[in-house]
């Protein structure tokens, strides 16, 4: 799964905010850049969490390098309209220009698609782009818009071919499409959480990307499942353990009331199985491999939460 | 947790309410607790209540007992009420907001003539606009709101707000479609004919040619006759997102915030919490989701949990007690999974000092379901806990 992965173009992580689709996109830049693949990380919507993931405090529309082998850009469609128009127009930097800022939001607002299609076509562009030998970046992975808006994201080229005629952006939008419908070069993971909600989204969303998109599923992660196995029995034995005749002694034996980790357990038992309801419901119905993630509990988002997240995406593909 | 227990009757806090907001970021249960909310109002009070949801997802449907919740509103079966051991004294109503209809509605009743808005409709760059503005989703919601609210079948209009990035974008959405349809940058396109603009305005023109050489000629053309129409409506919206925002201040309303003690999503309830102070809007409750239970801090249960983990010869103690062969791995696996949660719990504690900046309001807490909420039983426990009821000192 994780060499499938890394052996791409472009590599989109989707799912439900909240998800996790930051820490599992720093988290495979780790990996790839650790198998020696230049990487590019994408955050669409910019908030700054994925340079934080990588240790690296929030970047700007230019990509910057945070870690060896692993660059960092906040894509903002403004900048990105600033930038293709000036590689495509031989327009300058138009901040101080207002005509063309009014086009800007004009177009970006009034044409369908138009800010979905300057993402794209950034993304695009960057895979496309060239360096001194070969390639720019062998490697770029999107962490993408929450919610199912990546949908009709993947789709901005088709629909913005609908609406213009001929055009430059005709044309572009062709070759931008063929990138990312082609399953040899782009792949798509999607995130979940244990929880019924985002089970049920992640599998609508791994249908719609398949069928609207066009764009082949890579892998799912499962993030958040709990990491202690604890059967009913094991419940039941500490129950004992907790009732009138040995509670004495068992606090005794233990430095401790044995009642409170009766119910903590309790409630670890349940997330436990509900973990694992989930993960094999995802098996099931996802049509492509499924990582669990277990729960780094009171980990804050970090360089180091991150290396612990790729050491078990590393561990789950072995 | 250390805080006493404060039993608030949430639906009794609300009862004056005409218009009930829950807010809150992505995940937090949001919409099962719009649902919660609705059926507790209905069960205790004379009251013809409606929950509108923007969420598609089919689980809250199922929760109420619905096939599916469509845009049209279905009553909730008072006899699956009663079974419950519920007395409806009111009735529910779901309903899921219906985005295109909307926007329909919104373009016929401001149009200045029925030609314009039937142009308009037609238009192909009109579904472009109602998918992609920014906070549309947001918009239509407060429309549908209004509408709901002024056509007095409801007596208690109870709405899950849609999930934001940003909780400005909610706030801001009454005006960001006015300066919408009526901004200086569709003034400006609107002129007369773009085509004698461009001859006169040179400044202009070469950005103009770049517009047709992306798109395509006569693409900017049809835009802009869209733009022209769409001018039209400029009174009428704006004239009604001021009455939005007049409802949404009034006493009328209240807004509920709903969070869990993750440091992100309390993060983002506190920004929100502030924002609706600036806009004067009136928070009235804050709901925490999802409280772990009070023995996960219990310090003599850690000390437990942690001997269980590491005394190695606990085990055969177990073992014996208990008169069976234990393996190393039960006591190791118990007090692991004790301390896993601890830790999640202590870290969630740091966020119920910072309640209180949320605001002067009661705060429910809401103890981790220990199933996910996913028939008419579960609701209404739930229903029952927004009243404080069967709520422990949690």
């Amino acid at each position: 799964m994780l060499g499938e992965l890394l052996s791409r173009r472009v590599v989109f992580v989707a799912g439900k905010g909240g998800s996790g689709k930051t820490t599992i996109s720093a988290a495979l830049a780790l990996l790839a850049a650790r198998a020696g693949r230049r990487v590019l990380c994408i955050e669409v919507d910019a908030k700054g969490d994925l340079s934080r993931s990588l240790g690296s405090p929030p970047v700007g529309f230019t990509p910057r390098v945070v870690q060896p082998n692993i660059s960092v850009l906040a894509l903002h469609p403004e900048e990105s309209l600033q930038e293709y128009l000036r590689l495509y127009f031989k327009v300058p930097r138009i901040t101080r220009l207002t005509p063309l800022a009014r086009v800007f939001d004009f177009v970006a607002t009034g044409v369908p698609g138009a800010k979905d299609m300057l993402i794209v076509g950034k993304i695009a562009y960057e895979a496309k782009r060239s360096g001194s030998d070969g390639p720019m970046w062998d490697l770029i992975i999107v962490d993408s818009t929450a919610t199912g808006h990546v949908v009709p994201q993947l789709g901005a080229p088709r629909a913005m071919r609908e609406l213009t005629r001929g055009g430059i952006i005709r044309s572009q939008t062709e070759w931008i499409d063929a990138l990312l419908t082609d399953q040899r070069r782009t792949l798509m993971t999607i995130c979940a959480l244990p929880e019924e909600m985002p089970v049920v989204e992640a599998l609508e969303l791994a249908e719609r990307v398949r069928g609207e998109a066009n764009v082949t599923i890579g892998a799912c992660f499962l993030n958040c499942t709990f990491p202690v196995s604890i059967t009913p029995r094991y419940v039941a034995m500490l129950n004992r353990l907790a009732d009138s005749k040995l509670a004495g002694v068992s606090a005794e034996r233990l430095g401790g009331d044995v009642a409170s980790v009766v119910q903590g357990v309790r409630l670890a038992q349940q997330l436990y199985d509900r973990s694992q309801q989930y993960a094999r419901r995802l098996r099931s119905a996802m049509n492509a491999p499924v990582v669990e993630i277990t729960l780094e509990a009171g980990a804050r988002p970090g360089l180091s939460a991150t290396r612990a997240v790729a050491a078990r995406i590393g561990e789950a593909s072995r | 947790m250390s805080t006493p227990a404060m039993s608030v009757d949430l639906v009794e806090h609300l009862a004056d309410r005409e218009i009930i907001v829950v807010c809150g970021s992505g995940g937090v249960g949001k919409t099962t607790i719009s649902a919660a909310l609705g059926m507790a109002v209905a069960a205790t009070q004379q009251k013809r209540v409606i929950v509108l949801t923007v969420d598609p997802a089919r689980r809250l449907a199922t929760a109420l007992g619905l096939r599916s919740i469509g845009t049209d509103p279905v009553t909730i079966d008072p006899a699956r009420l009663r079974r419950l051991g519920l007395r409806p004294r009111g009735e529910l109503v779901a309903a899921m907001l219906d985005m295109k209809s909307t926007w329909d509605r919104m373009i016929e009743r401001y149009a200045p003539t029925r030609e314009s808005a039937r142009r308009i409709l037609a238009n192909p760059f009109y579904k472009g606009i109602s998918n992609t503005f920014i906070g549309s989703q947001d918009y239509m919601a407060m429309e549908e709101l209004y509408e709901l609210h002024s056509g007095r079948e409801y007596d208690c209009v109870i709405i899950d707000t849609p999930p934001t990035r940003n909780a400005l974008d909610f706030l801001e959405a009454p005006n960001r479609i006015s300066d919408f349809v009526g901004g200086r940058l569709l003034m400006w396109l609107a002129r007369p004919s773009l085509i004698g603009w461009r001859a006169v305005n040179f400044a202009a023109a070469p950005f103009l040619r770049i517009a047709d050489r992306l798109l395509g000629s006569d693409v900017l053309e049809e835009l802009a006759e869209f733009v022209r129409e769409v001018q039209g409506l400029y009174s009428g919206v704006q004239e009604r997102a001021r009455s939005v925002y007049r409802l949404l201040r009034s006493a009328d309303t209240g807004f509920v915030v709903v969070t869990t003690l993750e440091p992100q999503p309390f993060g983002e309830a506190e920004f929100f919490c502030t924002k609706l102070r600036e806009y004067s809007m009136p928070l009235r409750a804050v709901v925490v989701n999802r409280v772990l239970p009070a023995a996960l801090l219990d310090p003599a249960g850690v000390t437990a949990a942690t001997t269980l983990m590491e005394d190695r010869g606990v085990a055969r103690w177990m073992g014996e007690q208990l008169g069976e062969r234990i393996t190393p791995d039960v006591p190791r696996h118990l007090g692991g999974a004790f301390l896993t949660l601890h830790r999640l719990a202590e870290r969630n504690e740091k966020q119920v000092s910072r309640l209180s900046r949320l605001g002067q309001v009661p705060v429910t807490r809401l103890p981790l379901a220990e199933r996910d909420i996913s028939d008419l039983a579960a609701l209404a426990q739930l229903a029952a806990w927004l009243q404080g009821k069967g709520l422990e000192a949690a």
